[in-house]
């Protein structure tokens, strides 16, 4: 618990914790600006009437959610590499090393603070998202009678569950990159390539990339893909309780790669 | 080769046993002999790429042997050995932290890991290397010597019995390197062992008890830095300009032509490698071929001694030794 309270402390103060979170709310309440500011226009077109659910409730609350996984996964792979890579970079772990702190335990308990930080930061932008929803209804002119569904509401807890397993999934991928790699720059760019080549990928062997860590997070809650950047863009998606054990296995295998290989490593920089 | 008088092996705080480091096709260390005593502040030098670091992260648990034993603190240090560094503190090549972090947090982050650490250590180890009044401002804005000085304070963190620091005088001004060396010799005083690398021979020759001199991943010398002197002194003799052709044909009949030379950079000087306490006979040699030396200096330094064990010199076309690669 100390080491982690000790990674949380350090990651509050990192810019870049407040950077990815700023831009994630910042993305979410754009999306539902430009929604509605161009809901009169899409109402007229074919189609439109499909835009315009977006901003109505409760189908808002999974749009909402669905977008925060999805972008949010791009942003924790960046996220959990950079911190992951950092660690090297800047000769931390070294330090942690030689006060006699176990390796395996330094690097999980570093991925634990990550992980209750992008569930934080994973409510925070879904509120934000949902504020923005509604604000993007008023502009528009919805009605917002949804919003106290009450089965929508009991079933949340469940699918913020699961998004954030899935946002975690996404975050130890970077974080096995990284460490691999014992770098920023090379476990987020591992990390970026691999999320659009399984969207693109998706494309001509969807079966095959549903499997694949991205696409099975952007399954594990109902409502799926939204943004049409990921894998489950194309084909079928995994079923949800199915893709759940996917992002698991997916989550596990990673860390135990990052633990493996940081216990295993020659620390010569 | 083990230090005159250093009793078992038991008071020793680092002994090394054949150590071997590979990286590839090179040899780092190639079978290293270290036996520092409990208690003293060693001097560990030797060329750049001689095994110093290597060494250091090996102490520390960084890298692995591939043959040959550690022992730390009298007991046997291997992979499973860890807590053992609980004991140590270390700083191995430059101070490390998080840019974004302050002194003072960043000397909490690092007392997260390892050992406990008790409530005020901190603010006194702070105290201890004058970063107090800094102590809130950001890494990223500190000198270098401020990050060196932060780095010691982070490696007394856990009032280790064993110091272990890679060349602490980098960056700092000379006021700091003085603050260092008292500090250094506070803490031996305190009954801990202080192991430092350093390419500061001069300063390692005002800091150190006992010197060992690594070259080409092997112990060449350990000892005293008394005995290292006297096994390398030098004698200066100045003469008149126009005599030091012949004496020094006089010292080379004496002490050995390779043993004698003349710095280009003080003129009627001739130093002769040789024990310092020889110097009366250096001057008997010069009278009876009826030269009066105007001066003799006898006095030894780690720089010759450790030119001439590690061979890392280079003569200048004047005739001057440098320490061209030592590092």
């Amino acid at each position: 618990m100390r080491l982690v309270g000790s990674h949380l402390r350090r990651l509050l103060r990192r810019p870049a914790t407040w950077i990815t979170l700023v831009l994630l709310a910042a993305m979410i309440a754009l999306v539902f600006v430009a929604l509605a500011a161009t809901a009169e226009q899409a109402a007229s077109q074919p189609g439109g009437a499909a835009i315009l659910s977006l901003l109505t409730f409760p189908i808002a609350y999974a749009f909402v959610l669905a977008f925060v996984i999805d972008i949010g996964s791009l942003f924790a792979v960046i996220y959990f590499a950079a911190v992951a890579g950092s660690e090297w970079n800047w000769g931390t772990f070294k330090n942690a090393v030689a006060r006699g702190e176990s390796r395996s335990r330094y690097v999980l308990s570093a991925f634990v603070a990550l992980a209750l930080m992008a569930g934080a930061g994973m409510l925070l932008v879904f509120v934000i998202g949902v504020g923005s929803a509604l604000a993007g209804a008023g502009i528009a002119g919805v009605g917002t009678d949804g919003v106290g569904d009450r089965d929508t509401l009991l079933g949340l807890p469940n699918q913020l569950w699961r998004g954030w397993l899935a946002l975690a999934e996404a975050g130890a991928i970077g974080f096995a990159f990284a460490t691999v790699a014992r770098s920023t720059l090379a476990g987020v760019g591992a990390g970026v390539a691999l999320y659009f080549i399984e969207g693109f990928a998706s494309l001509l062997l969807p079966d095959i990339v549903r499997w694949l860590p991205f696409s099975a997070a952007s399954s594990v809650i109902a409502g799926a893909d939204t943004t049409g950047l990921q894998g489950g863009a194309a084909g079928t998606p995994l079923e949800p309780g199915v893709a759940l054990v996917v992002v698991l296995a997916w989550l596990v295998g990673s860390l135990v790669v990052a633990a493996v290989f940081s216990e295993r490593a020659e620390i010569t920089g | 080769m083990t230090v005159a008088g250093d009793g078992a092996e038991g008071a020793l705080a680092i002994s090394t046993r054949g150590l071997v480091k590979r990286y590839g096709s090179r040899t780092a260390l190639d079978g290293l002999e270290l036996s520092v005593p409990s208690g003293v502040v060693y001097g560990f030098l030797g060329p750049n790429g001689a095994g110093k670091t290597t060494t250091m992260r090996l102490l520390t648990g960084l890298l692995h042997p591939d043959a040959g034993s550690v022992d730390v603190l009298g007991r046997p240090f291997g992979r499973g050995d860890r807590r053992r560094l609980f004991d140590v503190g270390a700083i191995v090549e430059q101070p490390s932290f998080y840019p974004f972090l302050s002194g003072r947090e960043n000397l909490r982050a690092l007392a997260g890991s390892g050992a406990r650490v008790p409530k005020g250590r901190i603010e006194e180890l702070l105290e201890l290397v004058g970063l107090r009044e800094r102590a809130g401002d950001r890494v990223s804005r500190y000198s270098l010597g401020m990050k060196q000085r932060l780095g010691i304070a982070g490696a007394l963190l856990n009032d280790p019995r064993l110091l272990l620091l890679d060349e602490p005088g980098n960056g700092l001004d000379p006021a700091g390197i003085a603050a260092l060396r008292d500090t250094l010799r506070y803490l031996a005083g305190q009954g801990k062992t202080v192991f430092v690398s350093s390419h500061l021979l001069s300063e390692v020759q005002v800091l150190a008890d006992v010197v060992g001199i690594i070259a080409r991943g092997r112990l060449v010398r350990e000892g005293s830095v008394a005995e290292l002197l006297a096994s390398g002194g030098v004698v200066r003799v100045r003469v008149a300009l126009d005599e030091v052709t012949r004496a020094t044909d006089v010292l080379a009949g004496f002490a050995g032509a390779a043993s004698v030379r003349a710095p280009g950079g003080e003129p009627g000087t001739i130093e002769v490698t040789l024990d310092q306490r020889r110097s009366a006979e250096v001057n008997r040699a010069l009278a009876e071929a009826g030269i009066y030396a105007a001066g003799i200096e006898a006095g030894g330094d780690l720089e010759s001694v450790f030119l001439e064990l590690t061979g890392e010199g280079t003569t200048t076309a004047d005739g001057t030794r440098t320490l061209g690669a030592a590092g």
